[in-house]
């Protein structure tokens, strides 16, 4: 294995972390919106937070990787698809960082009221069901894939 | 290095193969995750398999039959036979551990069936790992 290959296998394995937390968090979140207890709520709000460490490392890769790669194969760094990566790139971890923070506020939230009796709570309820944290999430998401996108067809490389 | 002078007509297969691959890669994980979590996530296991892990599964291998027909690389060649054998063999264990996601969602009373299913799943998590390095690296 060269060099090249070092940095492309850990760049994508930067985006499998992204792109597969993602999923995860999709997977926990969707099923968090069909719960009304809050000790199953919180639970499900700690897995997510599991996929956000995930992709927080992930996004790391991508970048740290990404502009070796750059340097490394000679691409041009005014490139549109370079340029357009970067922006979405930070993006995605701006609508993702934000969302991510509205969620940590419903799981304390949940922690609080599962030591205080697990009843249903209608704020709980409505924080996990915040329609600007779940745009924000999967916003962040899409911006994502949209970035998979264009490191595959490399518009004007 | 073949990223640079791809063909465009290999982008759209190519995208979906990765993208199943991706999505195959977090919806093990999260079975893995839930059916590793005693008997209250049982159900989330199950449904991930069902309902994400088996449909990307289906995604990433025809849409790899798709990429292998357009690129036609050599049938010997090392990377192509990892991807084959974690694809096809794949599928047996992802099966396999679908019907144990079922039977520990039916039986919660059962700890053994959760903790197959969780080690199944982290096990090919595993084998998908080496399949990306193969795919990504290509070796002879």
């Amino acid at each position: 294995m060269d060099t090249y290959d070092w940095l492309l296998f850990l760049h994508v394995t930067g985006a499998f972390m992204v792109l597969g937390g993602v999923v995860i968090a999709v997977v926990f979140n969707v099923s968090a919106l069909q719960r009304e207890r809050p000790s199953e709520i919180a639970l499900l709000f700690r897995l997510t937070a599991l996929a956000v460490t995930a992709i927080s490392i992930g996004m790391v890769l991508t970048i740290g990787f990404g502009l070796w790669l750059v340097a490394h194969v000679d691409y041009g760094w005014g490139e549109a698809w370079i340029v357009t990566s970067l922006l979405l790139w930070v993006v995605a971890n701006a609508l993702g960082g934000i969302g991510s923070n509205r969620d940590k506020v419903a799981r304390r939230l949940a922690e609080r009221l599962a030591g205080e009796g697990d009843a249903p709570n209608a704020e709980l309820s409505a924080r996990v069901r915040d329609p600007v944290s779940l745009a924000l999430n999967w916003g962040s998401g899409i911006v994502a894939i949209a970035i998979l996108a264009l490191m595959i067809w490399k518009p004007g490389a | 290095m073949v990223a640079l002078v791809r063909p465009e007509s290999w982008n759209f297969p190519l995208f979906l193969h990765v993208l199943g691959a991706m999505v195959l890669v977090g919806a093990v994980a999260a079975t893995a995750i839930a059916a590793g979590r005693g008997t209250v996530l049982r159900g989330i296991a199950f449904r991930t398999m069902l309902f994400l892990v088996l449909p990307a599964w289906v995604l990433m291998r025809l849409a790899g039959q798709w990429i292998d027909s357009r690129e036609n690389p050599s049938d010997d060649a090392t990377w192509v036979g990892i991807g084959f054998v974690v694809g096809d063999a794949g599928l047996v264990v992802l099966i396999g551990t679908a019907v144990l996601a079922w039977w520990a969602y039916r039986h919660p009373e059962r700890s053994w069936p959760g903790r197959a299913v969780a080690g199944l799943a982290s096990l090919y998590l595993v084998a998908l790992l080496v399949a990306m390095w193969a795919m990504t690296t290509k070796p002879d």
